[in-house]
């Protein structure tokens, strides 16, 4: 990993009006993904993590989305103000985006090979005869067997595991500079999602690709991620290396959601919860958004949002409280 | 698509054919009446042996003796040689003559109903997808209100009225000589086109409503569909995106409502038919009913169910070429 930067997202913002209100899916997140670098993306549901991804691409329908963005950096160049037909030559080039769930992803009536030739027709001067060898080449570096003869399959003769291979090897066909996976394991048993983030993290590593993957699943970043953000309700509350996160983490939203992973060694199998759900994003509660569900509330977070405050290097939380736990 | 597809449509067709066939033989004859009376009323001055006599003769003409039973074996061994019977009419004439001789001009109305439905319907529903939540989106919506509501005689009795009648700009009533001087002329082809002009109208309205309102939501769900994200993302352009994802898939519900309209196609609209004086189908049908004049009934029936079962059976077949999920048995290739 280098310094050099891959993605630079300053301050993006993303708003659906309604007729019952303001949805305030992104409210502000900074973003930064070295060359080569893995950075998850972590939080619940609904926390804004695929609303980010999708306006990064730029694939949110505007109207009925509201996107404002300071800088929106790709490889130094700089994407803001670009216009659907002219961010067509950047989608699948540039970044290219992994689904969650590959069924509904996948055109049901075109076969996968196609699929994948797509992706290569794009380029100038590609030859259909060329894109085919090149598919079915990517569907063998994902590890399909019998390449030749899946590229015929339409995705329903496929399992759910080799469907998702088939969208990681069009995600790379092009050898992106930026992959974009969208909770690309969610969707699968846990013997094949292993399976998967192996062939994930393999092709990101040959390819030398940078990758933001997005979960709600800190396990299965744990041996992936280089950094990790964690968000809720729009916000990032806390970012940090990996290592350090897992080690300790200093937001108590991370806290309840390392709680929630099981553990081998942990023989009481019991788990930390975090009580209460998710608030309706139409109605944010007062102050720091993690008010209500947090043990360590106080007067000055159910006044004020905390700012997100840079404790070490590389490591910032939004919270009031984790000065004091830092200087302890 | 897979041969063993192919032949298990094909039996389950002549099945249901079969089926059809019995019903329609049966039901008529649940009736108290006989035929035979039906074909030949008693006259005041006969004397009851002399009616016997007719009746018995009828019978034989029209295969109404015998047994039940036997009657159905006679009745599927002549159908076996393409044998419709005779109608009740004068002349007894082959019932298979009189439907060939109306089935083309019940097909004039059906075929350009069903075009102009579909051609204007896919490019209205298309459009109001696209503008959806929009003037054009509304207009469709409010549009398949009112056409389900009216039904197409009235409109019919409207259009007659103010553009046959008022506005003289079409025929109100067919012209009685448009069938017997037909020579496949352009004159002739005009003077149908022309006669023609208002019944396909009145149909038409409720045509176009139905596949635009099919187009629209097919066309809306299938580009909320996550793959057409997928493909967007690729890079590819939005026509590639319309043309190879989006209308590809939004085709499949409007085959479905293709196949069943197609079906429809012979059966020809009775009171249209009628309103508008044309001699199709659907007049012949109420004729044949008016005068209890049973094989033309069983007749028309029989060979509507046999066009409606072929018609479903390629559209199955084209919908499993369509779509490569629809297979028989799950299998796999």
């Amino acid at each position: 990993m280098n310094e050099e930067l891959m993605l630079k997202l300053r301050n993006l913002k993303v708003i659906f009006p309604n007729a019952m209100g303001i949805v305030k899916a992104v409210e502000g997140i900074d973003l930064d993904i070295h060359k080569g670098e893995c950075v998850a993306l972590v939080g619940e549901s609904g926390c804004g993590k695929s609303v980010t991804s999708l306006a990064v691409m730029k694939l949110l329908n505007t109207p009925p989305a509201l996107i404002s963005v300071d800088e929106q950096v790709i490889d130094g160049v700089e994407l803001k103000d670009y216009s659907n037909k002219k961010m067509q030559s950047v989608r699948g080039k540039d970044i290219s985006l992994i689904f969650q769930d590959a069924m509904s992803a996948l055109n049901p009536v075109m076969t996968v090979g196609k699929q994948i030739q797509e992706v290569f027709m794009t380029q100038p001067g590609m030859t259909k005869a060329l894109a085919k060898e090149k598919s079915i080449e990517a569907l063998e570096l994902v590890g399909i067997p019998e390449p030749q003869r899946r590229y015929n399959d339409f995705p329903h003769q496929l399992s759910g595991g080799m469907r998702q291979r088939v969208l990681i090897a069009m995600a790379f066909a092009c050898q992106p500079k930026l992959i974009i996976a969208d909770e690309p394991t969610t969707a699968l048993d846990v013997t094949v999602q292993a399976q998967v983030l192996e062939v994930l993290s393999k092709m990101q590593r040959s390819n030398n690709t940078s990758l933001l993957l997005i979960t709600h699943d800190l396990s299965v970043v744990a041996n992936m991620a280089d950094t990790i953000y964690v968000m809720y309700c729009g916000k990032i509350v806390e970012q940090s290396p990996a290592y350090e996160l897992f080690k300790k983490p200093y937001h108590p939203y991370t806290k309840g959601l390392l709680g929630a992973i099981p553990k081998l060694s942990d023989e009481r199998h019991v788990f930390i919860q975090i009580p209460d759900s998710v608030p309706n994003p139409m109605n944010k509660p007062k102050g720091c958004y993690f008010h209500p569900r947090c043990p360590h509330a106080t007067e000055q977070c159910r006044q004020s949002m905390p700012p997100l405050r840079e404790i070490s290097k590389g490591r910032k939380v939004r919270c009031f409280h984790c000065m004091e736990e830092c200087e302890k | 698509m897979k041969l063993s597809y192919v032949l298990q449509r094909i039996v389950l067709t002549i099945f249901i054919f079969a089926v059809v066939m019995t019903l329609n033989f049966f039901i008529p004859r649940l009736g108290v009446e006989d035929p035979a009376e039906r074909y030949y009323p008693p006259q005041g001055n006969m004397s009851d042996v002399e009616y016997n006599i007719i009746k018995q003769y009828t019978r034989e003409q029209y295969d109404l003796n015998g047994s039940t039973w036997e009657q159905y074996v006679k009745y599927v061994a002549k159908l076996m040689k393409g044998d419709l019977g005779n109608s009740f009419k004068s002349g007894s004439p082959k019932v298979s003559d009189l439907i060939a001789e109306r089935i083309p001009w019940t097909l004039v109305l059906s075929v350009s109903t069903m075009l102009v439905g579909l051609i204007f319907g896919l490019l209205f529903g298309a459009f109001a997808a696209w503008k959806r939540g929009r003037w054009p989106d509304l207009l469709l919506l409010n549009a398949s209100t009112f056409t389900t509501a009216l039904p197409s005689f009235f409109i019919a009795l409207i259009l007659t009225l103010v553009l046959g009648f008022e506005l003289e700009w079409f025929p109100a009533y067919t012209d009685s000589n448009m069938v017997a001087t037909f020579d496949w002329s352009w004159d002739a082809i005009a003077n149908v086109a022309y006669n023609a002009a208002l019944p396909v109208m009145s149909t038409a309205f409720g045509s176009i409503v139905g596949y635009a309102q099919t187009t629209r939501n097919s066309v809306i769900s299938v580009s909320n569909e996550d793959f057409i994200l997928t493909a967007r993302s690729k890079g590819l352009s939005n026509s590639k995106v319309l043309y190879k994802h989006t209308l590809r898939n939004a085709l499949l519900p409007i085959v479905t409502s293709f196949g069943m309209s197609v079906s429809g196609l012979i059966g020809g609209s009775t009171v249209i038919e009628k309103i508008f004086n044309w001699n199709g189908m659907g007049t012949l049908f109420l004729e044949a009913n008016n005068t209890n004049d049973y094989p033309l009934m069983m007749g028309i029936m029989l060979f509507m169910s046999a066009f409606a079962l072929v018609a479903n059976l390629v559209t199955d077949l084209c919908y499993s070429l369509l779509d490569p999920r629809v297979t028989v048995g799950g299998e796999r290739r």
